[in-house]
């Protein structure tokens, strides 16, 4: 990544710092954090970071205002008030710390932003599945919306290419293409295609449309000689190193950094106020994405997990993996709980949705329930059967944003096989996806309807079903959506960071212990036996459960218990079928919960079995 | 691609199939009995009918089904969806595809397929815009494979792409063909490499060779001494009878979708036969009384 643009202060060494001020400014809301270092003592928190308060403001990025650093500071102001401490100047500037006993303003100022849309992006490759994929991995990896991805293969004839590039305005253009010392020639058709239709970007009319190139690096003379130099026609051209110089490597690093680089000095100063904002800023401002795939990759690095996020938003669910230390994220555009709900139940078919309601409903009261939420996003459930109907659509949110992730996922494609023999029968295609839900270890939910819903069995519920993880699996939730805020400040103080997550942003939910079979069969053994556990330690439990069942054993955040289980040989808990696991785990503010319905998760097929089945698994896991 | 003649064609082929079957059947059966002894019927033959009319009877209800729109499952083959993959990184590097339709004429069905699945890979080729050589070692072969890539590329939409000097004729001589086309692989180091036909002792040393330039390399043969070969070396292999349900499966026909589906049947009803022979004659070993069974059952299959 790009050097700070605006350096710590050196007043105040790193070791020094106690006021952290952190804010997330979204497209309607800015949301502020204070991290405070506690102070020496004998308290069992002393010394440690903490979040301590938390405050909201409008965003004021649109008209009227046109100044995001209205809403910034009316969020702080508020913050202040909360702690006791000022930290909006009367010039509306962000007070610092003068010297350590200093009663008012803070040490550190950081913010993210996706404000207006956030960052949107237009990508370019030759081979949609192979750097067009790479080109777009990196964008999305860097926190942007992938408008568009441009491909020699995309079945589109040039004029139809250009006509969509005309129609969109996008932010940047990332454009790949061709493997070092590769092609050339299609490379440069795709720059061709790009330059006549003149993106117009978003913002400021003398605006230049940042294009990135990290193709062949045989095709830049080229390509730099179709967008022209700075200032001649229109586009500002930066040239990194090719984020495929091999079918066999992706190098997303360079293109990921420069989008950054890009992102602050093009974006971000031409957004309203956000030149005001950068000034205030210790560090550059990233994007939301950008900083919650950041502190997720910290995270699954230091502990060496495989971790899953998922933030379901009003239009869009992301979705972050870490598999064996390679991140990925995805942006379903069109999944959301508000504005795309209508769209979820289209793409899911009510018929989906309904499974997961165990009471009777009218599909006529439920489709104007649809509209009315896709008209008024803002409202909540107002009753328990609003809240079921809510939950069972974001099941199908959750569980689709996830499928397409697992497609995005992939090992590369493109690359030479290594074969024996011994492969005679299974010869599997490149492209497979690394995601493994077997070897998933940590669930992170985030979002209104998995933060706020009224329990925490239902966040857990909700996650289960829509995500089927198999063996154990931590579940969690960000409690008020802080990773945001967290992945900017652990670019600045990583331990600071990495503290605050693990003792105020995870709230952790528990565990999912569930048995998987061989693929298609989970109902063939429905009503069979599937495992046993027993629980000991700090809790004691102990239990059989057959297949489709569930049981829920309550143990504690900090209560620490010994797991055995022992599935039948249909039934793989992570050590093969039929091998029992022992696994020593902490609890969670929901328990462990035991899943015997078998993956892939089948529900009954006649309505009143699976309605009883799901209110059964409802009330199991509301005890 | 869909050619109302070749339709046609099909159509008339498998009316003939359907009336010439039962002829054929009964046939085989009164000649044998007309040999052996006189009378109409050989009875010794009758469980041959019945398997015969079973699998022919499969074969026609698979075509009737796959008619009536029905979709029938095709298992995928890892082999023809690596295709667009080895395409794809031709064209990321800028290099070409070599398409090798083995060393046999047109006479062999092995070589039919292979400019079957050449014409699969040339529309894709023709749609990245990459570029395609097929070295042949017969001349009719050549004519094929033009025909085919010419049609293969009016098909993508992409005519002016065509150019039917990448498509040539070597050798008829083996190892000569093989000399050129390895020499050639070595010094232009093609980025994907397709062997599909008939192959013999220079199924390796093709392999092998695209093996050490990188490239991607599919095969698909049905002579069963190289398919080792082919398994070691290339990144996906048709094996035998894939290599012939490629064609089915490339092409979508509902005709050959059918028929597959069928002849399916007749291999799991040989497969049931030879078990139980097995089974049966196994048994015979430790239980004498079962020898009778077993005897009766190697009768039933005409031994």
């Amino acid at each position: 990544m790009s050097s700070p643009a605006h350096a710590v202060p050196s007043m105040l060494e790193v070791s020094k710092l106690r006021y952290i001020l952190a804010t997330d400014c979204g497209s309607t809301t800015t949301k502020a954090i204070l991290v405070e270092r506690r102070g020496e003592g004998s308290a069992a928190d002393a010394g440690s970071w903490r979040q301590t308060q938390r405050a909201e403001a409008p965003t004021t990025v649109e008209e009227p205002f046109a100044d995001v650093t209205i809403g910034v500071s009316n969020a702080l102001t508020e913050i202040g008030e909360l702690a006791g401490r000022r930290f909006i100047a009367d010039d509306g500037t962000i007070i610092r710390r003068s010297h350590e006993g200093d009663p008012n303003g803070c040490d550190l100022y950081i913010s993210t932003s996706s404000a207006g849309g956030g960052l949107q992006m237009v990508v370019a490759g030759v081979v949609a599945q192979m750097t067009a994929a790479s080109a777009k991995r990196a964008a999305l990896g860097a926190g942007a919306i992938v408008m568009d991805t441009i491909a020699a293969n995309d079945k589109r004839k040039p004029h139809e290419r250009i006509q969509r590039i005309r129609e969109l305005r996008p932010d940047m253009v990332l454009i790949s293409g061709g493997t070092d010392g590769g092609n050339v020639q299609q490379v440069v058709q795709i720059a061709e295609q790009i330059a006549p239709a003149k993106p117009r970007p978003r913002f400021g009319g003398e605006y230049e449309l940042p294009v990135i190139f990290a193709g062949n690096a045989d095709a830049a003379p080229q390509v730099r000689a179709i967008f022209g130099a700075r200032g001649e026609k229109g586009f500002d051209l930066a040239v990194v190193q090719n984020l495929r110089p091999t079918l066999e490597q992706e190098n997303l690093g360079p293109a990921r950094d420069k989008i950054h680089d890009v992102f602050l000095e093009h974006v971000m100063a031409h957004a309203p106020g956000y030149d005001r904002l950068m000034s205030w800023s210790d560090a550059p401002i990233m994007p939301t994405p950008g900083a919650v795939g950041d502190i997720l990759q910290r995270i699954a690095a230091r502990d060496g997990l495989n971790a899953v996020c998922v933030d379901i938003g009003g239009a869009t669910t992301d979705v972050f993996s870490v598999f064996g230390g390679v991140f990925n994220r995805t942006v379903s555009a069109n999944l959301g709980m508000s504005y795309s709900i209508s769209n979820v139940c289209a793409e899911a078919g009510m018929e989906n949705v309904l499974r997961w309601v165990p009471i009777e409903m009218d599909e006529r009261e439920l489709r104007n329930r649809v509209k009315n939420k896709m008209i008024r996003p803002t409202t909540i459930p107002q009753t328990a059967e609003a809240l079921v109907f809510e939950q069972a659509v974001a099941r199908e949110a959750l569980r689709l944003a996830y499928v397409q992730h697992k497609e995005f996922a992939t090992t590369l494609k493109g690359v030479q096989q290594q074969r024996t023999v011994g492969d005679l029968f299974s010869q599997q295609a490149s492209g497979q996806s690394i995601v493994n839900d077997m070897t998933l270890d940590l669930l992170v939910a985030s979002g209104g309807v998995l933060s706020h819903a009224p329990r925490v069995e239902q966040t857990a519920s909700m996650l289960i079903d829509s995500f089927e993880p198999q063996g154990f699996t931590q579940l969690a939730k960000d409690s008020i959506f802080m990773m945001p805020h967290l992945g900017v400040l652990a670019s600045v103080h990583a331990p600071a960071a990495m503290e605050v997550f693990e003792r105020d942003c995870l709230v952790r939910l528990g565990w999912c212990v569930a048995a998987t079979s061989a693929a298609g069969t989970a109902s063939r053994h429905w009503g069979k036996k599937c495992f046993t556990y027993r629980v000991s330690g700090a809790v004691s439990a102990s239990g059989e459960l057959t297949c489709g069942e569930v049981a829920l054993v309550r143990v504690g955040i900090d209560q620490e218990v010994e797991v055995v289980v022992e599935p039948t040989k249909e039934f793989d808990l992570g050590a093969g079928f039929g091998k029992s696991v022992v696994r020593r785990l902490k609890g969670g503010s929901a328990g462990i919960f035991f899943d015997a319905r078998g993956r892939p998760l089948m529900l009954p097929e006649k309505e009143a079995d699976r309605k009883a089945a799901v209110a059964r698994w409802d009330a199991v896991w509301s005890t | 691609m869909d050619r109302p003649h070749l339709t046609c064609l099909r159509r008339t082929s498998t009316r003939l199939f359907v009336a010439a079957t039962p002829i054929l059947l009964l046939a085989t059966t009164v000649t044998a009995a007309a040999e052996e002894q006189s009378g109409w019927i050989n009875t010794a033959r009758v469980p041959l009918l019945i398997a015969l009319v079973l699998i022919c009877g499969a074969v026609i209800a698979g075509i009737a089904i796959a008619r009536t729109g029905r979709p029938l499952h095709i298992r995928k083959l890892a082999a023809l969806d690596a295709v667009e993959e080895a395409i794809g990184r031709a064209t990321e590097m800028g290099r070409s595809v070599l398409f090798v339709p083995g060393i046999q004429d047109m006479t062999d069905i092995q070589t039919v397929a292979g400019v079957t699945v050449l014409g699969r890979v040339a529309k894709i080729a023709a749609e990245y815009d990459a570029r395609l050589e097929v070295p042949t070692a017969r001349s009719i072969v050549m004519a094929a494979a033009r025909e085919t890539v010419r049609a293969a590329h009016y098909s993508a939409g992409r005519p002016e792409s065509y150019n039917e000097a990448n498509i040539y004729y070597i050798t008829d001589e083996q190892f000569g063909y093989v000399a050129a086309v390895t020499g050639k692989m070595v010094r232009e180091k093609p980025a994907a490499c397709f062997y599909m036909g008939a192959f013999y002792a220079e199924s390796l040393l093709f392999a092998e060779n695209g093996n050490s330039i990188g490239a991607i390399q599919i095969a698909g043969t049905a002579e069963p001494s190289q398919l080792p070969f082919f398994v070691a070396a290339c990144d996906y292999t048709l094996i035998g009878e894939e290599f012939f349900a490629a064609s089915a499966y490339l092409s979508g026909e509902r005709d050959q979708l059918g028929s597959v589906k069928g002849q399916d049947f007749g291999k799991l009803l040989i497969t049931a036969a030879i078990l139980i022979g097995c089974a049966l004659a196994t048994a015979a070993v430790f239980m004498p009384s079962l020898t009778d069974a077993a005897s009766t059952f190697k009768a039933i299959l005409g031994g």
